[in-house]
């Protein structure tokens, strides 16, 4: 998966545009991105991806870069 | 009416999968209103039994990270109208099961024919926030039945 594929798919699990978000956008910014999009972001991680995340690394999530890293520290991104 | 949407386990998997059934009583007062003269089983009531047998399978797995609480429908669709009287039967498979989330797929058949789907994205509650001596008498039935 590329980067831009990476920031396409969270760009749908919180029901944003793709061209609204960039790495440094912040959680404040992304409204879909509360606790419930939390839960919706760990089910899919878990299911697309299988990566399991850690109470710790959800709230070390500040940022769409900080997703990113976590998909790119899993080898998921490519580019 | 209570809200118990689930009348009997049939067969129970802990953590993987749930057949159940329910039936809603023709007498139900909110058939007068959905719909006069043509009285269906709301799809938020499909919806929930869908979202209470996985729950129920949910539980049984693994009671100490809380109690299932439905958080998410991600999809539902309603293909054929349910009518009071008609045996649901209610099937969910668990798709992935941890400590913070469980995530499900559902379904119910009427007659063999597929009439609702869903998958469902569940939390859970810690017990505390409930009534203190609150028990599943559906699943609790069920596991003593299958006991024996």
């Amino acid at each position: 998966m590329t980067t831009q594929e990476a920031t396409t798919w969270i760009a749908i699990l919180f029901q944003e545009s793709v061209e609204s978000l960039t790495p440094e956008t912040p959680r404040d910014a992304v409204p879909a991105w509360d606790s419930l999009g939390e839960l919706t972001m760990m089910a899919d991680m878990d299911e697309k991806f299988g990566i399991v995340l850690t109470d710790s690394q959800l709230r070390a999530m500040t940022r769409v870069d900080d997703i990113l890293q976590v998909l790119r520290n899993n080898g998921k991104i490519t580019d | 009416m209570r809200f118990l949407l689930v009348d009997e386990i049939l067969e129970l998997v802990p953590g993987q999968h749930i057949r159940a059934t329910k039936t809603m009583d023709p007498g139900e007062e909110l058939f007068k209103d959905h719909f006069p003269g043509f009285p269906v089983v709301p799809g938020v009531l499909l919806t929930e039994m869908m979202a209470q047998a996985a729950g129920k399978c949910l539980a049984a797995e693994d009671a100490s990270r809380g109690r299932p609480m439905l958080a998410k429908i991600t999809s539902a669709s309603f293909r054929e109208w349910v009518t009071p009287g008609q045996a649901a039967l209610i099937e969910a498979r668990i798709r992935s099961s941890r400590v913070q989330f469980a995530t499900a797929e559902c379904h119910i058949e009427v007659n063999g024919r597929v009439v609702a789907e869903s998958s469902l994205l569940f939390s859970f509650a810690p017990h505390d926030q409930f009534a203190s001596g609150w028990r599943d008498e559906v699943l609790e039935r069920f596991q003593k039945k299958a006991r024996g």
